[in-house]
């Protein structure tokens, strides 16, 4: 039976061969019909073989099946590459004749843009949780005691006239700032505390460089040894990365009541270079967050031993850190919500 | 606050030169922020003392005059239209080039006669607001000399921001102290030599009612004041601080308030009642008329300063009308007192007022300067009148201890700022800031001065002190290591930015909004009659009645924002809001509100254009479902979501519903109310729905499980059914659903019919259904049975009918 397949694959080797040679002569279409009719027309071999499969035995026939065909496949693919050499030049003519416009308008698609506030306190989450820290949250309505006395602020201090605040009872009030949510977060977690806090805050202040909802971002880090120099670190860390390498970053000493020291930051100005100019009211430098040591008071508020924590904070105004980057000059703007302001971002 | 360099140079003493700038670089790096440094003398350029030396009336202009004036140089010929001159008189003469405000000078004719300057008036000069004439210049002056260099305005300015915890940095001498500490200048505090320090006689008593409101109260009295001018230079610097001349007496007060940091306050003793002062709270319906011409009602919360007859001033903030000095006082009972900080706060924040004086004493200032600024102000005076007065001063104080010993540990700097330092700096910045103190051997002993009294309390602020003197620059940056800690998102966190990052990318703009809104625009949406906003959150203060309560539900802003955006003509629009919104919880036991995060998505106008290869189209309801349909099964799946009719006041009453996920209704969603877009001139459709994002959120947490792809083809068939209009397709689907089992694949809905062609009261609604099984190809003749059965239960139950 083995030599009957032998003799079956010698036999389709030969016509393969063949069809090889005559295809070679092939030099117009008619002799392309003439040479698939000779190879797999009704007389050719591979269709008699096929034809008469039952002369085989019955238990070779699947394999004299799967070897004519195999045959059959090749030379089809031959003719028909061949037709296609033939076919295509005449084939192009035609469709060439078809003019058609590359330079037509395409079918739109509108884009959406993500809020600039929401791009800008996304970018500082990247950052920092790159470095380590998680996301808090806290209510925008506070209590007297998580917005200023646990930072600090007791009542009569004179810290808090700087927050005109929003009352809604004499114990309750809009947060002026994220800060209640370093005291909020302390309160409910052991240490290491490595947090930034993003959201809404609100001050009684409404003119061009004021709107009494603005953004902010908290951050506090409290640990065992933590000091001023990781506090410049952290903070020049996030001034390079907002704002670009190249830019310097100065720390000056300031006043937060929940900090001490107290700092605020400022970048060179990017228009002037640092020589001065009307956006840097000549100072040659940007303010761009305030920090500062946490002030030891603050642990007593939320059961930590002030002789062996230490820790840093800092805050910054989302909508003014995108006025710097983005050289937006009206802070209205922000919440106008004119589509063309937020399709640009 | 503004102080002038020259000013503060009168209290330094030292060889070494610093320039202006270099002062304000030094201060604002030790914490003292100079926000704007500017030479003053930039505006005085090309102006020069000069004297009238003859002039005659104009040839063309009767209100005209020809002047002949001398710099010192040359004689200039000056046309000039005051009146208030004569012969001799030395002016400020502006020579060509001079910029008075806008206006450059140059040699020009006028009506014909030629013109080489202009003397200039003090308004002009902007020395005063308003003034009568030209500026004529008494006492000694030399001809051709700068005008700014004669006058005292040859200075420059300090625009000075003193943080809240430096009273004592609100006076010329604490700045000047400050700049001791960074510099290799020393300070130079004012001695009063040659004083008569006489005990005061008993003509005059002042009584204390309680000394916790007022510390102390030092008063004296200057009898028979000559009438005298304030010299010049006297008036330039209060002009370049921003404080109005007005009288020499008043003039004084404000300057040496500036210099010392003891606000001053002169009664015309001839006024008072009797010779007696009490400083008390005042009674409840008591007023007084202010010097700025208002009655002001006061009430026991308010310390007034009274004669016999009753209030004669609001102690630190304001003083009476009836006693104020004026052009006939001769005698001054000046008053240098020290009142309580918080109060004169609390008053303040009430009536309104700010005052310079009332801003020092809010911040607690040191009693000690009440007697200093007294010898400094009859000081000036003596200078000024040449008069002696020497009388004692009053003064009622109940002194306590005012000095502090702090230990500050070497090891507690180590641990707060990271650095080393040696203790002989230490000991240095301290003794700089007249901080007294002893190096001993862990730590150093600091004897806190009175003047910083109430902002040295403790270690740590003295570690402050220490840090910003020797300099932030000075520390260096140190790497906080983070190997050890992960930072990420919660879930909750993730989840929001991905419906942000999903709304986004479909389309939408995202909108931010003011948290506020007024009642009003409230009550327009008749959210006071909906049970699940009405219950909001009230402000007690608010800025004006646009912002009077906090939003119980997003789509008011949403609509502002909308028509905001119609104004200017952008009328199609696709924008979404992630915000809170507030209800009032009286559950609470702090009070607090009930803060839910909500997520409202509005669309209005064409979704889309009419362009060269497709055709306008206005957004519908089922836009707006889709994006909702696109939500939840992103988040979750679609099978959860079912929308219900409910009818909302602010809502079209046929397309108003809630959004039901799992039988919970998280949202609410439909069409503005068209009585709405009416009134606001809104003349489009407009689709709204908003969703309770920590309930969908808290459901939405998607399983991610693989499930294997099926490998069998899928069956398709059409079912077009008539039904009656009532019935919804939900329950449709819902019925196709239970009958196909689990061979059912899918469903659409690919066409829907209301018209002509059928009966009235009717729809007609066809769908593609897909069969499959995950183990074999189903057979024909399988799902004919199952479509079989669905037609027969479709038309028992909804009664449908086969559409042909
Ligand atoms: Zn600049």
């Amino acid at each position: 039976m083995e030599e009957k397949i032998n003799s079956l694959k010698n036999e389709l080797d030969e016509v393969f061969l063949s069809f090889i040679k005559d295809k070679n002569e092939v030099k117009s279409l008619f002799d392309l019909d003439l040479l698939e009719s000779k190879y797999l027309g009704k007389k050719s071999f591979i269709a008699q073989t096929l034809k008469n499969i039952n002369d085989f035995p019955q238990q070779i026939k699947p394999l004299v099946g799967k070897t004519v065909n195999e045959t059959r496949k090749k030379i089809e693919d031959d003719i028909k590459l061949l037709r296609d050499d033939f076919t295509k030049v005449e084939y192009d003519k035609k469709l060439r004749e078809e003019k058609f416009d590359l330079t037509l308008p395409g079918r739109t698609l509108t884009y959406g843009s993500k809020n600039i506030i929401s791009q800008v306190i996304e970018e500082i989450q990247e950052i920092f949780i790159g470095l380590g820290y998680e996301i808090a949250e806290g209510p925008e309505v506070e209590t007297d005691y998580y917005n200023f006395e646990a930072l600090n602020h007791p009542p009569d201090h004179p810290a808090r006239s700087l927050h005109d605040t929003f009352f809604i009872s004499e114990n309750i009030l809009l947060r002026t700032h994220t800060s209640p949510v370093q005291i909020r977060y302390m309160e409910k977690h052991k240490l290491p505390v490595y947090i930034i806090a993003p959201g809404k805050v609100y001050r009684k202040d409404y003119d061009v460089t004021h709107t009494p909802m603005f953004t902010q971002i908290e951050g506090l880090a409290v640990d065992k040894n933590i000091n001023f120099g990781n506090l410049k670190w952290t903070l020049e860390t996030l001034a390079h990365s907002v704002f670009g390498k190249d830019r310097k970053v100065r720390f000056r000493p300031h006043y937060f009541p929940f900090t001490e020291p107290s700092a605020e930051v400022d970048v060179s100005c990017n228009i002037c270079g640092g020589d001065g100019c009307r956006v840097c009211s000549g100072t040659g430098w940007l303010e761009i967050l305030g920090a500062g040591m946490v002030d030891p008071n603050l642990y007593k508020f939320v059961n930590y031993d002030p002789e062996t924590v230490n820790g840093f904070a800092f805050g910054m105004g989302v909508e003014r850190i995108a006025m710097l980057k983005y050289g937006i000059d009206d802070l209205r703007l922000f919440f106008e919500n004119d589509i063309r302001f937020l399709k640009q971002f | 606050m503004k102080i002038t360099y020259n000013w503060l140079k009168e209290f330094l003493d030292g060889s070494d030169n610093y320039s202006p700038q270099d002062i304000a670089y030094k201060l604002t790096m030790s914490g003292t922020e100079v926000k704007k440094l500017e030479y003053v003398g930039e505006k005085y350029k090309d102006i020069v003392i000069a004297q009238i030396i003859s002039f005659v009336k104009h040839p063309n202009a009767d209100k005209l005059s020809i002047c002949k004036v001398n710099t010192g140089k040359e004689i200039l010929n000056i046309v000039c239209g005051a009146k208030n001159f004569k012969v001799n008189d030395i002016v400020a003469l502006a020579l060509e080039g001079a910029k008075i405000g806008d206006f450059i000078i140059k040699k020009s004719k006028i009506r014909g006669e030629f013109s080489e300057g202009m003397m200039c008036s003090e308004k002009e000069l902007g020395l005063s607001p308003e003034s009568d004439g030209i500026l004529i210049l008494e006492g000694d002056y030399i001809l051709g000399e700068s005008f700014a260099g004669q006058t005292g305005l040859d200075d420059w300015v300090f625009e000075i921001e003193v943080t809240p915890n430096r009273p004592d940095c609100l006076s010329v001498v604490g700045i000047a102290r400050e700049i001791s500490a960074v510099t290799e200048l020393n300070l130079r505090y004012p001695e009063y030599e040659n004083y008569n320090n006489a005990a005061a006689d008993d003509k005059f008593k002042i009584e204390i009612k309680d000394f916790k409101l007022c510390p102390r109260y030092s008063a004296k009295i200057f009898s028979n004041i000559s009438k005298s001018k304030t010299p010049f230079w006297i008036r330039n610097r209060l002009a370049i601080c921003d404080i109005r001349s007005i009288d020499l007496v008043v003039d004084l007060t404000n300057y040496v308030m500036l210099e010392v940091g003891q606000p001053l306050h002169a009664f015309d003793v001839d006024l008072l009642a009797t010779n007696k002062i009490i400083i008390r709270p005042a009674l409840a319906n008591e007023s007084i008329l202010a010097i700025d011409g208002t009655t002001r009602m006061l009430d026991e919360n308010t310390i007034v300063i009274a004669d016999e007859k009753g209030p004669v001033a609001i102690a630190g903030i304001m003083g009476g009308k009836n006693t104020e000095i004026n052009d006939n006082t001769k005698n001054v009972f000046l008053e240098s007192a020290n009142f309580n900080g918080p109060s004169i706060m609390k008053t303040s924040k009430k009536i309104g007022l700010r005052s310079e004086a009332s801003n020092r004493f809010e911040k607690k200032i040191d009693p000690h300067l009440t007697i200093t600024a007294i010898k400094r102000f009859e000081e000036l005076l003596k200078h000024i009148t040449g008069q002696k007065f020497d009388n004692g001063i009053y003064d009622n104080y109940l002194e306590v201890n005012r000095e502090r010993l702090i230990n500050l540990r070497y090891n507690k700097i180590k641990q707060t700022l990271g650095i080393d330092i040696k203790d002989k700096v230490v000991s240095q910045i301290l003794e700089k800031l007249g901080i007294k103190n002893k190096i001993n051997e862990d730590y150093i002993s600091a004897l806190v001065p009175s003047f910083r009294f109430e902002d040295l309390e403790r270690e740590i602020d003295l570690i402050e002190e220490i840090a910003r003197i020797y300099g932030f620059e000075n520390i260096a940056a140190c790497e906080l290591e983070s190997k050890f800690r992960q930072g990420k998102y919660t879930y909750n966190q993730k989840t929001i930015e991905d419906i942000r990052l999903a709304l986004v990318n479909s389309g939408f703009n995202e909108v931010i909004n003011y948290s506020f809104i007024g009642l009003k625009e409230f009550k327009f949406f008749r959210l006071d009659e909906e049970n699940e906003f009405k219950n909001y959150i009230k402000i007690f203060n608010p800025l004006n009645e646009d912002f009077e309560i906090l939003r119980t539900l997003l789509l008011q802003s949403l609509i502002d924002d909308m028509k905001n955006n119609i104004v200017k003509k952008i009328n199609d629009l696709k924008i979404f809001e992630i915000s809170k919104i507030f209800l009032k919880n009286d559950l609470d036991k702090n009070g607090l509100p009930i803060e839910i995060t909500k997520l409202a998505v509005l669309i209005s106008g064409r979704s889309n254009l009419k362009s060269w290869n497709s055709n306008e189209r206005f957004f519908d309801f089922y836009d707006l479902k889709g994006i909702l349909e696109y939500l939840f099964e992103k988040f979750k799946s679609k099978n959860g979501l079912f929308i219900s009719n409910n009818e909302y006041k602010f809502f079209h009453p046929a397309i108003s519903g809630n959004i039901n996920f799992d039988d919970e209704a998280i949202g609410i969603i439909g069409k503005i109310h068209p009585r709405l877009t009416n009134i606001l001139d809104i003349k489009q459709d407009v689709f709204y729905f908003e969703l309770n994002l920590d309930r969908f959120i808290k459901k939405s947490k998607k399983e991610k499980k693989f499930n294997s792809i099926p490998q069998f083809p899928s069956i398709s068939i059409d079912l077009a059914i008539v039904i009656d209009d009532d019935t919804t397709s939900k329950d449709i689907e819902d019925e196709i659903y239970r009958n196909g089992g689990k061979t059912l694949r899918n469903l659409r809905l690919f066409d829907f019919y209301k018209g002509k062609q059928i009966e009235e009261g009717k729809k007609s609604l066809a769908y593609s259904l897909e069969f499959g099984a995950d183990d074999r190809t189903l057979k024909d003749v399988e799902v004919e049975i199952i479509s079989k059965r669905i037609i027969e239960n479709l038309s028992k139950k909804f009664g449908a009918k086969l559409r042909q």
